[in-house]
């Protein structure tokens, strides 16, 4: 048994690509290890800002022999009638390396074949990763990359130095022009000599000695347990996710912490600029309610005097900036701020931000109907949700992203009504698939129309996206458009609300191509719900536009496609479209042209559960109307069997294609059941 | 920390480590510039494949940044010491890291964090990767690979190196604020530069005339263009410079709409493409002509 340790080192890595990075390089060489039958005992994934690489122990020197089948000749050409082997077999033989014994024949699909089986011996672990490892390197992938040296090799920041240790010897492959070895580098704060490393086993320990805690895992504990140290001496609330901590955690090999504070006057800025500031001066952690901060930074307890004096430094700079900004913009006023809209052009040719906030504050009246929601309070925070883009705190970049949240305040302290705040503070929320809802209606009413506003106005300046082109991100827009109003139940027709928006910038575009692009984003939010994609395609066929409505649709449907009687209905159905299919005119009912008993029960049975739907659609009771009409399944089968639909006599036949025809009317209320794919379908059809 | 530490010597200090690194010791433009990068002796110097090693100061001007003196680490100028060296060689950062020692900086008393931050220039059509460097949360140095200059993929990577020296001084004389650094040994850079930051602060902010600015605007870029017609790189490019400028006057005064700002730039870019396309036509026939003599 052996070991093997792999370190990538590098100038200091993207904090965010670091940990999936390293995880995928792990998996990768854990994966080869396998493919490669070479066997190990453990796999450890090692990562810090300067490294990234896998601990493997246990492993074989050799791959395990592999026996492998070689197919020959077919078996009558391979010996003659003697039974003795032919020209053909023996250089079969011959160019494989078979010796006699090896032979014998098989039967396979195409019939019977001669065949040789032999054993090939395992190759050296060492070659095998020679040859591998840097293929796994190249084969990693970054969302943006760079060239530093001669050759264009591409990785997120430079690669300076590689250890590949197969027990006690270096593995012998260059890449990016650095060439595999056994030294390793220190934390920088501790020392610059190279740590050289005789085998795998002494890493970690060694690198420990260097002032690197390599395992990420253990660095963690570190970070966590020193974070919380400090905090007892402090009566506050500790603020952190588990993101800001695997953020530090990226960025520092050595955590140290020191506890640092600012003036208290700095308390009367909102939490959300408090913590901006803190987070853009290297994710500080506040300690809510209090002056004081807690700093995990990367080197020597030494240095905690100049570490403390330094941040608490840049953090009075960044403060004073925010106050700065805050106090003048509190000067100014939203209303203020309103008026300066007018001058802020917001897509080309598509008029100013104040022209938007009117368009959104009209379009809002679509809404008056929403239960719990108050139109006034709508219709205020729609005319001034823009306003705060023109605040210097939203102007300054690290501040950008409080636009909204800034707008609420300003709207607050300025004397606006709560609700008004809120709803302007919710407005562009989500910003990210999995990000906190709107809470309040006008929240989500708002958030809806703005994002809809986003999309339409990205399309009519010829900004809709196609590949990776999307610079407004219009797709993201209109997810977050169909998610909120799902999770927020707001039961409006989507498409209804598209025509108005069209109508209002009065421009010629074929709204088909939004509606379209509408349910493509919904599809996909529905298939993030894990609806299966005919389920969706089948309710959105005859969808009208309410998105909540249409989730309901795909829970009945799927809870139903399980039964014995679902599939026979979905076979009904499909039948039912290809009779109606070509045909153009068709009439209504007359009941005294129903000959046969299982058409008139059919029949009656449309009647009654018509009747019987009508109130459930009300009540949008899906799961009730979906088993009504599987209750029909048993006539209409009936009625195929017994009743000739395209009989001569063109009265009945043109009767009982109505007959069809109304039949399936009732279903299409619901869903088009022939979009339904059932096993064994062609799929294609 | 040591006693001679003033502003004046960290500056000779760092100037006397780059030249031992091979760097050619140079001056700041002689016009208006935002950044080191400006100066001809970065951006038009890492466009073509000629090993280049430079280290100079650059008085850069931020109007947008003034705040009156009245922020200790805010100004509407400051010093830059820019280094380029191309190809950079692979102990940069080391190298890098020892100019801190070489000005006293012990490692084991401080945290130096590279901290990710992609840089790009829109004025210039440049960007690249690197970090700013922090000192104890400070941003003292960008440390930077350019990918692209000019609009033009770099063929010879070069390294950016620019220290913020009133930040670092700061640091190492241990000052509250950057106007109380000590110049040399009877000035502080508030005696030299107060005054400056205060006017220009308001003239900055409030005082510049838009209609003067733009309409300069408008004949240094047409001058530039015209200049670049006659086959004259560094002229053309001396305008872009000031267009560039001009451009960051009228951003603090803040009479630019967003879309006019992107347009803005789009105008100062497609001069600085101009010239970098121009000044690698020349330099390849020039390459030509040199070689063929040979």
């Amino acid at each position: 048994m052996i070991d093997f340790l792999l370190e990538i080192g590098f100038e200091e890595f993207p904090p965010s690509l670091l940990k999936k990075t390293a995880e995928d390089l792990s998996v990768k060489v854990g994966k080869l290890l396998v493919d490669e039958r070479i066997f190990y005992r453990s796999i450890r994934t090692i990562y810090t800002s300067r490294r990234f690489g896998a601990l493997v122990l246990g492993l074989t020197r050799k791959q395990k022999p592999q026996i492998i089948e070689i197919h020959g000749p077919p078996k009558k050409l391979a010996f003659d009638n003697n039974g003795e082997s032919t020209e053909m077999l023996r250089g079969f033989m011959k160019a494989n390396n078979l010796e006699a014994t090896q032979i014998f024949t098989k039967k396979i699909k195409e019939g019977e074949y001669a065949c040789g089986k032999k054993e090939i011996a395992g190759v050296n672990t060492e070659d095998i990763l020679c040859e591998e490892v840097p293929k796994i390197i190249k084969s990693l992938e970054f969302p943006k990359t760079m060239v530093w040296t001669k050759g264009g090799f591409r990785f997120p920041r430079p690669i300076r130095w590689i250890v590949a240790l197969l027990d006690r010897k270096p593995l012998r492959f260059k890449l990016a022009g650095v060439k595999a070895d056994r030294y390793s580098s220190p934390n920088q704060h501790f020392s610059f000599k190279p740590i050289r490393l005789e085998k795998p086993r002494e890493y970690l320990i060694l690198l420990r000695h260097g002032g690197v805690i390599a395992d990420p895992n253990e660095r963690r504990k570190i970070i966590l347990k020193r974070i919380k140290k400090a905090a007892e001496k402090i009566e506050g609330k500790l603020l952190y996710t588990d993101e800001m901590i695997e953020e530090i955690n990226s960025t520092v090999e050595y955590p140290e912490v020191v506890t640092g504070e600012f003036e208290n006057q700095y308390l009367d800025l909102p939490d959300e600029v408090l913590m901006a500031v803190l987070k853009v001066q290297g994710d500080l952690i506040w300690v809510k309610g209090t002056n004081k901060f807690i700093c995990i930074f990367n080197g020597k307890k030494k240095a905690v005097q100049n570490v403390k004096k330094g941040y608490t430094h840049v953090v009075a700079a960044k403060l004073y900036d925010a106050y700065y900004y805050y106090k003048n913009d509190l000067k100014q006023g939203l209303q203020s701020m309103l008026e300066q809209t007018k001058k802020m052009m917001w897509l080309k040719d598509l008029g100013s931000l104040y022209d938007k906030a009117t368009r959104l504050n009209r379009l809002v009246e679509m809404f008056k109907t929403v239960p719990e929601l108050d139109l006034d309070v709508l219709k205020r925070s729609a005319m001034l949700c823009k306003a705060d883009l023109l605040s210097q705190m939203v102007r300054e970049k690290d501040f950008t992203f409080l636009q909204g949240i800034m707008g609420g305040h300003y709207a607050e302290i300025g004397g606006e009504d709560k609700q008004v705040a809120t709803a302007i503070k919710e407005h562009y929320l989500p910003k990210f698939i999995g990000d906190t809802m709107p809470k309040t209606k006008e929240g989500s009413v708002l958030s809806v129309v703005d994002k809809i506003d986003n999309v339409v106005g990205a399309f009519l300046s010829g900004h809709r996206p196609s590949g990776s082109y999307d610079p407004f991100g219009v797709r993201r827009n209109a997810y977050a458009v169909v998610n909120v109003l799902d999770t927020c139940s707001i039961n409006i027709l989507l498409f209804e609300v598209i025509d108005n928006l069209l109508k209002m910038y009065n421009k010629d575009f074929d709204k088909n191509i939004i509606s379209e692009f509408f349910i493509e984003r919904f599809t996909r939010y529905l298939q993030d719900k894990k609806f299966r994609y005919d389920e969706i395609k089948a309710v959105l066929a005859t969808w009208k536009g309410d998105v909540t409505d249409a989730r309901i649709r795909c829970e009945a449907l799927k809870k139903l496609r399980g039964k014995p009687d679902f599939t026979k209905l979905v076979i009904g159905q499909k039948r039912v479209r290809n009779i109606l299919k070509d045909i153009k005119r068709i009439g209504v009912v007359n009941e005294e042209l129903l000959k046969e008993e299982a058409e008139k029960k059919l029949y009656k049975k449309g009647l009654e559960t018509k009747s019987k739907i009508k109130e459930l659609f009300q009540n949008c009771d899906y799961f009730k109307i979906l088993n009504l009409l599987l209750a029909m399944r048993v006539d209409i089968d009936k009625f195929f069997d017994d009743v000739m639909v395209m009989c001569d006599d063109k009265t009945l036949r043109n009767n009982r294609l109505a007959l069809v025809n109304y039949i399936n009317s009732l279903f299409s209320q619901y869903a088009d059941l022939s979009q339904i794919v059932i096993e064994g379908e062609n799929q294609q059809e | 920390m040591r006693k001679d530490q003033t502003f004046e010597n960290i500056i000779i200090r760092l100037k006397q480590y780059w030249q031992k690194k091979g760097c050619l010791l140079f001056e700041p433009y002689n016009s208006e510039v935002g950044a080191g990068t400006f100066n001809p002796a970065t951006f038009i110097r890492i466009l073509d494949k000629k090993p280049w090693n430079v280290c100079y100061v650059e008085i850069s001007k931020r109007p947008r940044d003034g705040r009156y003196a009245e922020n200790p680490l805010r100004f509407q100028q400051f010093y830059q010491l820019q280094v380029i060296m191309k190809p950079g060689p692979s102990d940069i950062q080391r190298i890098y890291l020892e100019s801190l020692a070489h000005l006293g900086i012990k490692f084991k008393e401080h945290e130096i964090k590279f901290v990710e931050g992609d840089w790009d220039a829109p004025t210039l059509g440049a960007w690249g990767l690197g970090w700013e460097v922090w000192l104890d949360g400070i941003e003292i140095t960008q440390f930077t690979y350019f990918q692209q200059a000019g609009g033009i993929d770099l063929s010879i990577i070069p390294v950016e190196i620019t220290y913020g020296l009133e930040r670092i001084a700061k640091v190492l004389q241990d000052v509250p604020s950057v106007f109380d650094l000590k110049w040399n040994n009877n000035l502080t850079w508030g005696d030299v530069y107060r005054q400056n930051e205060i006017e220009f602060s308001e003239y900055n902010f409030e005082r510049a005339d838009p209609e003067f600015l733009t309409s300069l605007f408008n004949k240094y870029e047409a001058e530039a263009k015209k200049v670049f017609n006659d086959g004259l790189v560094l002229p053309g490019y001396d305008y872009t410079i000031k267009c560039s400028n001009i451009f960051n006057l009228l951003e603090a005064r803040g009479v630019i709409s967003i879309s006019e700002r992107a347009k803005m730039i789009g105008r100062v870019r497609a001069l600085a493409n101009q010239a970098a396309e121009l000044y690698l036509r020349k330099n390849s026939e020039k390459n030509e002509e040199e070689s063929e003599e040979k």
